[in-house]
């Protein structure tokens, strides 16, 4: 009785224990929708958009889009709604529907006394000289010269409010341009002014993607009044739109697709055993193992990715193999639960061990997504191993003592019955020929190795990006010239050399334009020689005002000028590099510059290589330290160049051990020849199914063969242990397995199946590829495999000791 | 009058739409009708601009020649400060004073509004602007006619909201019996305006080729952005 107590007494402890620790890691689960984090770190090309999505992407910044049929509809509108979120304060820092100059155009002033400061000495000299009580009155003049004979109205209007001419000085950096001032214009709004963009910034930073999506909610409820307006179109993008619709949609794919996979296990036991009692305590065992699992996973992995999402119909739908193969061997073992335990044990141990290997195989492969799907699953499948053997398989032993003897169920006999065996050899036999035959006529799958899989498959926020990228630019294939330094020094110093080698390609034809962050970057030289000219002319304000009247201009031209004298006042007591830091400053900078927490600098630019030029400019400066180049075209690229490569080094590698451990096994050529026959024709027979089915390769489902190597395989190397345990009995080791195989085989292809669904659309394609081949795994290896080991021992003896 | 057209061009973006009926605009469209009439045109002119930011405006004279279908020469000051030389689709923004020459691409040459630099300006070199009475309609709304004897006044604005956003009016006075353009001034938002005065116009007279021609020898030629 005491040791009754006792007993429960170290269940309850354990079970509170397990609680607490499934508690704490599942409160530490949460996902990260950065699709960059599914991707080698070490790419170059993965480097540096990272540091610009992190550093310029502006992730609590939401971007709402607006067209309408007129441009003055679409002005006002957008107007309307950024007041409208002005107004709510709770949730909205700023909303931006206009530069903010365009309010309060002498804003530009500190830009523009920034952008003179930094030039060089000698052009400083000579705008100080413009100034000098001799030369000033011959300054207006020409510049009344020019507002009389000019024919560019942007000289027109610039000169009329800067008479002196301080822009004088910036000719050279081609910042006052016309393309410079459109594409600021298009920051905002289309040529034809029927888009409108809308920039939100949240009230404070999100600390959760359940925050985010709140948030995103509330923004939307916001403008449900313009949502559904005729002849208007809302559409959100930006960071946390992504995040909002990413993070909703991974948390429906992993509870829709675990469920789902329950729900088509549950249904597969009630049909072949129709018993009720069995299937809760399969049921409870898997969702134990999926919490176990993911608590483990909270507890060390912290984020789940779209890609680890898919962990949990994997590993329901692998566990469960071996909680059918417990319950299997159950009905038919009459000892102790130990017994059964050690009879179990092997064949687990066996699967479960190459199914795990296989799954964290997936860590050999640079794709940082996929490592953690192949660590969450190999995981899962160790604990199912476990928990199956320990808790489950005393349950059964247990309620199969209660329980009374039952008939057979009408699938038990259908698989047991000979007429199955042959029906479905013949049948599996014709689909073979004809997947083969369609490899034949339609050749190997295509290859899609772009950033397509990587995409959600229904995302608004793409949709909308996509609109405005379109939209708002005219041209396509620009790269994004990112420049990381430890300093300003540093920084500007990788500027020039990306700048220098742009100049060069630009010259041979590789790049039709280039803008580098350079002109807005301070020159620490620059302003600390020409802070002494330019700070003391502020001095000189009522004389200059003096000489502008006389020269026939009013007040108002004077405005700018002495903005930027004073300005330049301003800064002689600060300390080097200047900065410009008001509203205007800061909207211009927050695309340009960035700086890290841990004091790095960097820098944004953009560039047009030339057409079929691509690779060119990549090589022009691919060696310069800091600067990256980038694009997710030219991301697709590079991974196409390194991941195929890579995942042939890891599948090699995995074949070889397996065929390794099979030849240590097995101790038979022919046994381990049949499997590698059995498998070279599931491979062959998944490649010309997906060609039929007008499926691709991807970055992700090349993985499935990684996987079908170590789960798939099960089924053939089981039966043909089978075959060896009943000495060759082709018919007793299919009655033996044959119903395992199918339910295990119908529950992983569930389990993947299920995330055939999945938004992501990697993780779909590699669901979908997976499911695929399982089932034809399953069924060459119940149906084919044994018509070849008896064509291989039709002339020779069975020694049952010696093998095969 | 294609006088008319292309003097419209050059202080204001072309684009689309619709026109209201509210006037009397039987002068207009006579006087749009009768373009086709019009081979050559030779005028001077005197260009005044007001701008907010001078006490006073300032004045320029100039003179221009055209050629149906696409030849121009206009030329602002004397001697010119600026020439702007088309003949078919190749033309020139030509700064004497500097020894420079800009290119024009052919697309700058439709005077579109959204045109990136200088559009204004290259603007009238699309010739003409509207075909008939019902293109003008598709391109400028009409804000006010008036006719006091020979002069009709015309205040237009193009339907392009871009244009729209820089300007307030377009407003023309022309001859109803001679055709003539007498005046044509584009009003800003800002308050400034810009006025030529039309003087000396010959309409159909020969103009020498070599007008239309210029030597570029010894200019700095760049490609327009």
């Amino acid at each position: 009785m005491r040791s009754r107590a006792a007993r429960w007494g170290w269940v309850a402890t354990g079970g509170l224990l397990l609680l607490i620790y499934v508690v704490a890691g599942l409160s530490r689960i949460s996902f990260n929708v950065d699709i960059l984090k599914l991707l080698p770190t070490h790419l170059r090309q993965v480097e540096g958009l990272s540091l610009l999505l992190k550093h310029f992407a502006q992730s609590n910044e939401l971007i709402v889009t607006l067209e309408a049929s007129t441009a003055e509809t679409a002005e006002a509108e957008a107007d309307a709604i950024a007041a409208a979120l002005a107004q709510q304060p709770r949730l909205v820092k700023r909303a931006v529907a206009r530069p903010p100059w365009e309010k309060n155009p002498g804003e530009l002033a500190e830009l523009l006394a920034y952008l003179v400061l930094n030039q060089p000495p000698e052009e400083i000299r000579a705008l100080a000289a413009r100034l000098a009580p001799a030369q000033a009155p011959a300054t207006l003049q020409a510049t009344l010269d020019l507002l009389t004979e000019s024919v560019s109205p942007q000289e027109i209007a610039l000169r009329g409010y800067d008479p002196f001419d301080l822009t004088g000085s910036l000719a050279g950096i081609g910042l006052l341009t016309g393309a410079q001032q459109q594409q600021q214009q298009s920051e905002f709004a289309s040529a034809d002014g029927t888009f409108r963009v809308i920039y939100v910034e949240a009230a404070k930073p999100f600390g959760n993607y359940k925050e985010t999506i709140a948030w995103m909610k509330e923004i939307q409820r916001v403008l449900a009044p313009w949502r559904d307006r005729p002849g208007l179109r809302l559409g959100y993008t930006g960071d946390p739109a992504f995040a909002a619709s990413i993070a909703g949609s991974m948390e429906w794919d992993m509870a829709s697709s675990g469920v789902m996979t329950l729900g088509v296990i549950a249904l597969i036991f009630w049909l072949c055993y129709r018993r009720a009692r069995p299937l809760l305590d399969l049921q409870l065992m898997l969702l134990l193992i999926f919490a176990l699992t993911l608590a483990t996973a909270g507890l060390f992995l912290r984020q789940l990715t779209v890609i680890g999402v898919g962990c949990a119909a994997i590993m329901i739908g692998l566990s469960v193999d071996y909680g059918y193969f417990v319950f299997q061997r159950s009905q038919l073992h009459g000892g102790t639960v130990r017994e059964l335990q050690k009879q179990c044990v092997q064949y687990i141990a066996w699967t479960a061990g190459t199914t795990a290997a296989a799954f964290f195989a997936l860590n050999l492969s640079s794709l940082p997504g996929l490592s953690q799907l192949g660590t969450l699953v190999g995981m899962g499948v160790l604990i199912g191993a476990v928990v199956m053997l320990v808790v489950y398989a005393p349950l059964t032993r247990r309620f199969q003592r209660r329980a009374a003897p039952r008939p057979p169920s009408v699938v038990e006999c259908l698989v047991a019955s000979t007429n199955f065996q042959r029906t479905g050899a013949w049948l599996t036999l014709a689909v073979v020929l004809v997947l083969l035959g369609a490899l034949a006529v339609k050749g190997l799958p295509q290859t899609d190795f772009t950033d397509r899989p990587l995409r959600p498959r229904h995302s608004e926020a793409y949709a909308a990006l996509e609109r405005m990228e379109e939209r708002l630019t005219d041209e396509h294939g620009l790269r994004s010239l990112v420049v990381r330094g430890g300093s300003v020094e540093e920084t500007v110093a990788r500027l020039r050399a990306a700048e220098s080698r742009l100049a060069a390609a630009q010259a041979r034809g590789d790049v039709v334009r280039y803008r580098s962050a350079l002109p807005l970057w301070p020159d620490v030289a620059h302003q600390r020689a020409n802070l002494p000219v330019l700070a003391p002319l502020a001095a000189e304000i009522p004389r200059l005002r003096q000489a502008l009247r006389d020269a026939g201009f009013q007040d108002e031209a004077f405005a700018l000028t002495e903005s930027v004298l004073t300005q330049w006042s301003a800064w002689s007591a600060h300390a080097l590099p200047v900065w410009p830091d008001n509203a205007a400053s800061r909207w211009i900078f927050r695309r340009a510059v960035s700086r890290t927490a841990d004091g790095q600098w960097l820098a944004l630019g953009l560039v047009k290589p030339a057409a079929g030029r691509e690779q060119a400019l990549d090589d022009a400066v691919k060696n310069l330290d800091g600067v990256f180049l980038v694009s997710w075209s030219a991301l697709g690229a590079e991974l196409q160049r390194v991941i195929p490569r890579e995942f042939l080094q890891v599948i090699v590698a995995l074949t070889l051990a397996v065929l390794a451990l099979l030849a240590v096994a097995f101790r038979s050529a022919r046994a381990v020849g049949l499997f590698v026959a059995t498998t070279a024709l599931v491979f062959a027979c998944l490649a010309g199914l997906m060609s039929l089915l007008g499926m691709t390769w991807n970055f992700f489902n090349l993985a499935a063969i990684l996987l079908l190597l170590g789960t798939g395989t099960d089924y053939s190397i089981l039966l043909l242990l089978a075959l060896r345990r009943n000495g060759g009995d082709v018919p007793a080791a299919q009655r033996e397995l044959g119903l395992v195989i199918c339910l295990c085989a119908a529950s992983a292809a569930a389990g993947f199946g299920t995330i055939s669904w999945a938004n992501h659309l990697g993780l779909a394609s590699l669901g979908k590829t997976c499911a695929l081949g399982l089932l034809l795994d399953a069924a060459i290896s119940i149906f084919l495999l044994p018509v070849g080991w008896r064509i291989l021992h039709r002339r020779s003896r069975l020694r049952p000791a010696a093998g095969a | 009058m294609r006088l008319l057209v292309f003097l419209i061009l050059l202080f204001g973006p072309s684009p689309a739409l619709l026109a209201a009926e509210n006037f009397d605009l039987t002068p207009v469209k006579k006087w749009i009708a009768r373009q086709d009439e019009v081979r050559t045109v030779q005028a001077d002119f005197t260009q005044t601009r007001a701008f907010r930011a001078l006490q006073s405006p300032v004045a320029i004279p100039g003179h221009l020649w055209f050629s149906a279908p696409q030849s121009l020469r206009w030329e602002l000051g004397d001697p010119a400060k600026a020439i702007l030389l088309r003949n078919g689709d190749t033309a020139y923004l030509i700064q004497p004073g500097k020894k420079r020459a800009e290119r024009l691409p052919a697309d700058h040459l439709g005077g579109r509004a959204d045109s990136r630099n200088s559009a204004q300006a290259f603007a009238m070199m699309k010739m003409p602007l509207a075909k008939d009475y019902a293109d003008f309609n598709r391109q400028f709304e009409v804000l006010a006619v008036s006719t006091q004897e020979n002069r009709c006044h015309l205040e237009i604005i193009p339907r392009d909201a871009s244009a729209k956003k820089m300007l307030t009016a377009l407003k023309l006075d022309f001859d109803t019996t001679t055709g003539h353009l007498l005046t044509f001034e584009i009003a800003l938002r800002d308050g400034s305006w810009l006025r030529n005065e039309f003087s000396n116009v010959r309409l159909n007279q020969k103009i020498e080729r070599r007008v239309f021609d210029f030597d570029l020898a010894g200019y700095e030629i760049v490609e327009a952005k």
